[in-house]
């Protein structure tokens, strides 16, 4: 592949002679990728030169890599060495807020806890609650299909999203998708985008669907003497005509959460019912108002602890079998372990401590314990090393191959975080 | 078509599983879209996903184009057959495969009917959400090929919130599994990207859906008003008041007359009528049931009708559902266009829409998804009279233009197919719609796959693209490259 060997100054000096292409400048430690320091750095301050930057960046043949809040630069494989640091920081603005139409276009930028800020003027949000929402941005959250607790009733980026513009790896806009609820027009780019970790195209905005914030909320926790005690319970709570918000499962101490949001009324009354479900299998507690707040406000803490961050899915029946068998795993080879996750949809991220190879042991261990195509554990977050060890996707399964032909599709030179993405396309 | 490729397509579906008389191969002419026909070259039912396959693969050999075919509901023209190619007709793929429902999942072939899905696990209180008026009749794969919504998807979404996995057969006849009965498989969402795609990208031969649990509490209301205005503002007023009902959905006074004349619903006489109904937990409904009340009355309802029974719940929705069939109680021929708006603008395209009907001539029935904003005027016409279809074709075209001014969309839920894939480009540039297509390539390079649909021109895969502006290296400078 072509790729310049000009310095970084001379870069930037061309560069910034290019309408249009900007800003840019020279990378410090902070730019730094697992070791990684990028030629150059760009932060262009509208969409028009986010185009520009990433046209010129092609005719170039530079290797790009986008950051958001950079709070998950250390997912996926470990980076390899790259040119432009693309840094979409200052995009950041709420585009449109369609506060009587329920939907809102936000600029990729943008970090979750400013867009909550901007729509909770019309009593509306964006329900996605993944880690990190002071820093992480919506391009990031989108290109990782991230999520936390809300996902129970709402879902995940990809169940929220209805449109994109995107800028492809050859420097020109384009979009999918709307900014009306329902539209099948055309393939649904928009979530082909959605946990694409960067790698076919650079995301320039999204639109999503939003939701009321409900006028009051309730969440029951029940704490449990063992993790094996969660199974019998959550199947209970998942059976029993209840509507929670939230549903989560933690460990260790074994707890559940349980969140209502919506009328007063349908909040005590749902919150009793999980309490006379819980009777026997643990001590319940109900919470509202600033306790509430300062309940989840401390599990979203616990959630991105320290550690190496593995997230697994299995089918919702076996994820207490699946966790207990980890946790037995954890002790024989000296790993220490954590979880917290969505207890009815099978989702939990689990965190662990320890050597790099005894991790990367317990994490094979844990792959092969799952059955073929019926669950999976990736490895988000890690030190280089035991990103090395083990590989962070494991099996991508039959359609690796015909992902591959996409990724050559839309970027055929690989210039879109090479090796960044699921399965190391 | 050539007798050797026929042998073999006989040899892999056997006798009974191939079609090719002139006379029968008629069935399958047009799907919904009776506007639109053309009669397959060949028309096989493969018995098996393995059948599917070897079809597939033998057409792919020999550069034979096919459509996958499931009920041919569809009202898009996305099963019209190519008189070269071979319609893959997936009625027999009807076997539900599994039933789980501690996990909630049911995995079936794509030939089983919509409802047949539900009826399958109604004794342990589950359903599957999506419910296309079309749910009798239509397959899961046409579905899944349609991301088909119905009118309780502004609460419970899409086909594409809950198909889970899918195994389908690419147009190189390899077979791939997406998805699964677990969340959150490693990889692109492909799932995302098939669920939609009309049928242009795969076959798919088995499907894993998510089901959901029937709500504790169910509660209908029907509101008449003297005016569309009034019912729309309704419809702002409840998603205003934050409330997310399991569906809203609009009929006026020409879609009233003709569900009534047909299936005798006795809605009352107005100008529009919303039925709303919302679910959930007991608490939930009640408190915010008298809310939706409130805002009706608010709105200038005069008259709200609370389903009493199930069965009262049963015939508002038949009413609804009939709407479209209906319309051949007022009128010789319809054409039905389905467009979206953001919901808001409501008021100001329904006055578009009728100044349209009086500058044209033509009577157009409105029957609607509110809560989402997906219109389907109903343009009546007579094609015993010379130039009247060609009419009504320019009225729902202008119908699709009122929507994009309005932000909207030129399909919410019956697709591009071949009936709209010229209006594409009116929604997408041309980038945007050469992105699409990359990833069509990327699935089946020789656009072999349902070619014709969904794009207005097809794009050839082996074209690399040049230099997309006169920029290069050198002009910087910058010629040092390793
Ligand atoms: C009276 C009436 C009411 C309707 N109401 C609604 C409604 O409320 N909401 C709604 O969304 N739609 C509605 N429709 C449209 C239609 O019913 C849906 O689009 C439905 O999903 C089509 O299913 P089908 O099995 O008939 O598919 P077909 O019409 O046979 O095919 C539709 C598309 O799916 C593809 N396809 C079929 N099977 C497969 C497969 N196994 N693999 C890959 N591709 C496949 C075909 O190639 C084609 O492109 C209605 C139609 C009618 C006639």
């Amino acid at each position: 592949m072509d790729r310049l060997a000009a310095p970084t100054e001379q870069l930037i000096a061309a560069g910034s002679a290019q309408a249009d292409v900007g800003e840019l400048r020279a990378p410090t430690a902070e730019d730094t990728v697992d070791g990684v320091q990028p030629r150059l750095v760009a932060e262009p301050s509208t969409v028009d030169r986010l185009v520009a930057t990433l046209g010129w960046a092609a005719d170039l043949g530079l290797t790009v890599r986008v950051r958001g809040g950079g709070t998950k630069q250390q997912w996926g494989a470990v980076a390899q060495p790259f040119d432009l640091l693309l840094s979409t920081a200052r995009l950041n603005a709420v585009v449109e807020h369609r506060h009587g139409d329920l939907t809102a276009t936000i600029e990729a930028g943008a970090t979750l806890a400013a867009v909550s800020a901007a729509l909770a003027d019309h009593a509306q949000r964006l329900p996605l609650d993944p880690p990190w929402p002071a820093r992480a941005t919506i391009g990031g959250i989108v290109a990782t299909n991230d999520s936390g607790p809300a996902r129970h009733h709402h879902g995940a980026p990809r169940d929220l999203i209805i449109g994109c513009s995107i800028v492809l790896a050859d420097g020109r806009a384009a979009k999918s998708g709307g900014i009306v609820v329902k539209n099948v027009a055309g393939y649904d780019l928009a979530r082909l985008m959605t946990g694409s970790f960067g790698t076919l195209a650079v995301i320039a905005s999204a639109t999503f669907k939003l939701a009321p914030v409900a006028s009051s909320s309730r969440t029951v926790s029940i704490a449990m003497d063992s993790l094996e005690d969660a199974a019998p319970l959550i199947a209970r709570l998942a059976d029993a005509p209840l509507t929670p918000s939230a549903l989560e499962l933690e460990w260790s101490p074994a707890r559940l959460h349980v969140r209502f949001e919506s009328v007063e009324a349908a909040v005590v009354q749902q919150a009793a019912e999980v309490g006379r479900l819980a009777a026997g299998s643990g001590r319940a507690t109900t919470s509202e108002g600033e306790a509430e707040s300062r309940l989840w406000a401390d599990y979203a803490g616990r959630r991105v602890g320290p550690g190496t961050h593995v997230k697994l899915a299995t089918r919702p029946t076996e994820l207490v079998p699946t966790l207990v068998r980890l946790r037995d795993a954890c002790r024989r080879g000296a790993v220490e372990m954590a979880a917290a996750g969505r207890a009815a949809l099978g989702v939990v991220e689990v965190r662990l401590d320890g050597s790099a190879a005894a991790q990367a042991r317990v994490i094979e261990q844990l792959r092969e314990s799952l059955p073929p195509g019926e669950g999976s554990a990736v490895v988000r977050q890690a030190e280089p090393e035991l990103r090395r060890l083990v590989d962070p996707w494991g099996s991508i399964g039959d359609a690796l191959p015909i992902m591959q032909r996409i990724k050559a599709q839309l970027d055929p030179d690989s210039r879109l975080n090479p090796g960044g993405g699921p399965g190391g396309i | 078509m050539d007798p050797q490729f026929l042998a073999e397509l006989e040899r892999i579906v056997g006798p009974d599983g191939i079609v090719r008389d002139d006379a029968e191969l008629a069935t399958y002419e047009s799907d919904g879209l009776a506007k639109m026909r053309s009669r397959p070259g060949a028309a096989v039912l493969p018995g098996s996903a393995e059948e599917v396959q070897q079809v597939v693969g033998l057409c792919h050999a020999a550069g034979v184009p096919f459509v996958a075919r499931g009920s041919g509901t569809g009202l898009s023209g996305g099963a019209l057959p190519r008189p070269d190619g071979v319609l893959i007709v997936m009625t027999r793929l009807k076997r539900i495969l599994d039933i789980d429902i501690p996990n909630r999942r049911i995995t079936v072939e794509p030939g089983v009917l919509n409802l047949e899905v539900s009826q399958a696990v109604a004794g342990d209180g589950c359903y599957y959400a999506p419910d296309p008026s079309s749910q009798v009749i239509c397959s899961i794969g046409g579905n899944l090929a349609e991301n088909s919504g119905g009118a309780h998807c502004l609460k419970y979404g899409f086909t594409v919130h809950h198909v889970l996995g899918v195994e389908a057969v690419l147009p190189d006849g390899e077979l791939v599994r997406l998805g699964g009965p677990a969340l959150d498989n490693p990889g692109y969402d492909l799932l995302g990207v098939l669920v939609g795609s009309e049928g242009t990208l795969a076959v798919v031969t088995k499907v894993t859906l998510r089901l959901l649990r029937k709500p504790a509490a169910v509660k209908t209301l029907l509101a008449a008003f003297d005016s569309t205005e009034a019912a729309g503002n309704a419809v702002s007023g409840i998603i205003g008041a934050g409330i997310i009902p399991a569906a809203v959905e609009m009929m006026d006074r020409l879609t009233i007359e003709a569900a009534e004349a047909a299936v005798h619903p006795n809605f009352p006489q107005a100008e529009a009528i919303l039925i709303v109904e919302l679910d959930g937990a007991e608490a939930d409904v009640t408190a915010l049931f008298s809310l939706v009340q409130q805002v009706c009355t608010d709105s200038g309802a005069r008259e709200i009708q609370v389903a009493q029974t199930d069965a009262q719940r049963a015939r508002f929705w038949m009413g609804r559902k009939a709407a479209f069939a209906a319309m051949g109680r007022v009128s010789p021929s319809y054409y039905v266009q389905d467009g979206v708006i953001p919901r808001t603008k409501l008021p100001e395209v329904l006055a578009r829409i009728r100044s349209l009907e009086e500058e044209s001539g033509l009577r157009i029935g409105n029957v609607f998804h509110a809560g989402d904003g997906n219109l389907h005027p109903l343009v009546c016409y007579d094609d015993r009279i010379p130039g009247q279809p060609d009419l009504a074709q320019r009225v729902a075209s202008d119908i699709l233009t009122f929507c994009l001014d309005a932000g909207g969309s030129i399909t919410g839920e019956h697709g591009v197919g071949a009936d709209k894939a010229d209006q594409m480009p009116k929604m997408f540039s041309a980038t945007d719609l050469e992105a699409m297509q990359r990833v069509r390539c990327a699935f089946d390079p020789r656009n072999l796959c349902n070619p014709g649909k969904v794009f207005p021109t097809p794009r050839l895969c082996g074209e690399v693209p040049g230099p997309y502006r006169a920029h290069p290296a050198e002009q910087a400078g910058l010629a040092a490259r390793v």
